[in-house]
């Protein structure tokens, strides 16, 4: 289980968000997982702070590269050029004795990150905390699967994370840099676990793999990490500095909703994996009731058989469902007009959800959220793993649209969708946990809300699916129809860790 | 006590109407402008867009029997957008004029959460009739991309981004930007407030 410290509750007043830049032979480098031949230029660092925007005041991280091989300090004058523009710089990268510090302090830095040192040269961390203070030494952790790693990553140290902390706090120091090299420089999102593990008193900030606004907002909420550095997502213009930073500013405490889904066939709830080998699974009236007596905040409901023949049956299921609970009912399976959308609404669904027919007719979604509002329109979206894209499906998941997913979803949000239904068919039914990486592609690319589905197995892929994956919704329907957990429990579990719900 | 239901067709009425019905209230449900005038207690329901919500209203000559049942003094509810057409205008699809029974404006919501909001939130509210029962903090079930903000009869308010109305009340004239019928158990206390209210 988690380790749960005092100082957890105490969510952090503010959280920084803090480019960074890597320096390399006067320029301004990535490297990925910390390896000097992947390394990628972005030109001069003046240039590339300039085109950054970042307010006045703020901190910038430097990495002075180069001297984390070398052992020395190399980019002293560039850092003294940095160092006269109104901003705060931490530098880091090859400080292993008092003359390098000090050095570095005389180029005008406000902070001293130090990594070798902290975890092999206790009694230098202690001179450099005499020296200049303990608010002006960052110790910088790096960690890869769970081992400290020092010079530049490129050798393990023999010293334990938990005894580095004892060091660190022992020396009075408030905050330390703490980085997963395996994520760094490949937004995969940060390493969520590595900080939940943490139980100290010093201050984390996270680095590596902070890629989305999401991913700031998912660490904030873990409370012991009070900023975060991001690099390659901000070089590469993925985000910008200032929608991480409103994003981050604005307190988000909304919950998440925990949503049961039901797979309709015929008028009886049935079961599938993969789309297939479907079975029958009981009354939709009787399922509806035991959910919203489970704490469900919206129930959905998919007739996957859905035809024209069967379309009273529908309409017939939608109405005994609708008038047994008092919670939101979302409706999707077969809609292809504009007309099958009113019935649904009509029958009692609040939102109805559009998939194939929208594929084949993208004009369906503006259709209806001219007449019905955007509120009403369920982008679904069942998307396939083709490489390292995704193409939506049609025909539930069987049959290929040759679309890009993401860009699919995007282009619905253009359209009128309020919301998206993003499911992986490659998860569906496996409890295999939501594909965090579709849900990352999505989630950053829309500004509407996404509810993850098809895969959940676990309490954790509830969570996971919104810490690293972003979604403001979670649906699972075999787990919760099979009673291997309920509702409440998913519920209490994601608020005991943090995850904000009704 | 009998409730006079406007029977929008801009709105789920029947999920409303089942929603009071299971709180002991007695319903007519009309889209006769006469019987809203006479009307003692008024729900008026709403969902998608404020111009065609007050488009309705203006076609049935609703809008003038409601100003003119609330300045004789009956009480009214408005939800979601039914709450959002009891201000004086929307900044939706350029400015709209609404009702203009309850004093302010609904604007889009800002900042950097996604719109629409979809989902339950947590409301702060005042102790008033409206509310009793309901400890501040209770989550409701909303669906919105505009909202009335910061209003001076706001008796409930709601964090998205920023603040905005969860629920207004001035006099006998009640908005609530939630949707009740949809809030399960706390949702039917807070219809069952208005129902047995006097």
């Amino acid at each position: 289980m988690t380790p749960v410290s005092a100082t957890r509750d105490l969510q952090p007043v503010t959280f920084e968000v803090i480019p960074s830049l890597d320096l390399l032979d006067d320029r301004v480098v990535r490297l990925t997982r910390g390896d000097f031949a992947t390394a990628q230029g972005y030109g001069d660092p003046e240039e590339v702070l300039d085109s950054l925007h970042i307010a006045n005041g703020s901190r910038v991280h430097i990495v002075d590269l180069e001297a984390s091989r070398r052992g020395r300090p190399i980019a002293t004058s560039i850092v003294r050029r940095l160092a006269k523009r109104d901003l705060r710089i931490q530098v880091g990268g090859g400080i292993r004795s008092f003359d390098d510090a000090r050095a570095w302090i005389d180029c005008g830095a406000e902070r001293l990150v130090i990594g070798t040192v902290a975890a092999e040269a206790p009694a230098l961390l202690a001179s450099l905390v005499a020296a200049f203070g303990a608010e002006r030494v960052i110790p910088a952790v790096d960690v890869r699967d769970g081992i400290i790693r020092v010079a530049g990553w490129e050798r393990a140290s023999a010293a334990a994370v938990a005894d580095v902390f004892a060091r660190i706090e022992g020396l009075g120091i408030r905050e330390a840099l703490v980085t997963d090299i395996s994520r760094d420089g490949v937004l995969r999102g940060p390493a969520f676990g590595l900080y939940r593990s943490l139980n100290t008193t010093v201050r984390i900030i996270a680095s590596g793999g902070v890629s989305t606004a999401s991913d700031v907002v998912s660490l904030r909420r873990l409370g012991n990490v009070s900023g975060c550095v991001i690099g390659k997502a901000l070089l590469d213009r993925r985000v910008e500095l200032r929608d991480l930073t409103a994003r981050v500013s604005v307190p988000d405490s909304v919950p998440i909703r925990v949503i049961p889904c039901l797979d309709m066939r015929d008028g009886r709830v049935v079961k599938g994996v993969n789309f297939e080998n479907i079975r029958d699974a009981g009354d939709p009236v009787e399922c509806a009731r035991r959910y919203e007596e489970e704490g469900a905040d919206e129930l959905v409901i998919l007739d996957i058989s859905a035809t024209d023949a069967n379309r009273t049956t529908a309409l017939e299921m939608v109405r005994r469902v609708s008038v047994a609970i008092f919670i939101p009912l979302t409706i999707g399976g077969g809609v292809r007009t504009v007309e099958d959308f009113r019935a649904l609404l009509r029958a009692g669904a609040d939102r109805v959800a559009i998939n194939t027919a929208a594929i084949r007719n993208p004009d369906l979604i503006s259709q209806c959220a001219r007449e019905f509002g955007v509120q009403a329109v369920v982008l679904s979206c069942d998307a396939k793993r083709e490489g390292d894209r995704f193409e939506a499906m049609v025909r539930s998941g069987k049959e290929g649209s040759g679309i890009d997913a993401v860009q699919w979803c995007r282009r619905a949000e253009e359209l009128g969708a309020g919301e998206i239904l993003l499911t992986s068919v490659d998860r569906d039914g496996t409890n295999a946990g939501f594909d965090i990486d579709l849900l990352r592609a999505v989630t950053s690319a829309v500004g509407i809300g996404v509810i993850a589905s098809g895969g959940a197995g676990r309490l954790e892929d509830f969570r996971d699916a919104v810490e690293s994956g972003g979604a403001r919704a979670v649906l699972a329907a075999s787990l919760f129809h099979d009673r291997v957990l309920s509702v409440a429990d998913v519920k209490t579990w994601l608020g005991r860790e943090r995850v904000p719900v009704r | 006590m009998n409730i006079t239901l406007i029977d929008s067709p801009v709105a789920n009425v029947a999920n409303i109407a089942r929603a009071l019905r299971s709180v002991g209230g007695e319903l007519c449900l009309t889209r006769d402008a006469g019987v809203v005038g006479d009307a003692r207690k008024i729900v008026l329901p709403g969902v998608g867009s404020f111009i065609a919500a007050m488009r309705w209203l203006e076609e049935t000559r609703i809008d003038g029997a409601l100003r003119a049942a609330v300045a004789r003094g009956a009480t009214l509810l408005g939800i979601c957008v039914g709450h959002q057409v009891l201000f004086d205008s929307s900044d939706e699809m350029g400015a709209t004029r609404g009702l203009g029974v309850l004093r302010g404006d609904v604007r889009r919501l800002h900042g950097p959460l996604p719109v629409p909001q979809i989902g339950w939130n947590r409301i702060e509210c005042a102790e008033t009739p409206l509310f009793e029962g309901i400890a501040s903090g209770t989550p409701f079930y909303f669906v919105h991309s505009y909202a009335a903000t910061g209003v001076a009869s706001e008796i409930a308010r709601a964090h998205y981004g920023g603040a905005f109305t969860a629920a207004a009340q001035s006099g006998r004239v009640f908005g609530v930007q939630f949707h009740p019928e949809k809030s399960s158990t706390a949702g039917l206390r807070v219809l069952k407030n208005f129902v047995e209210s006097s």
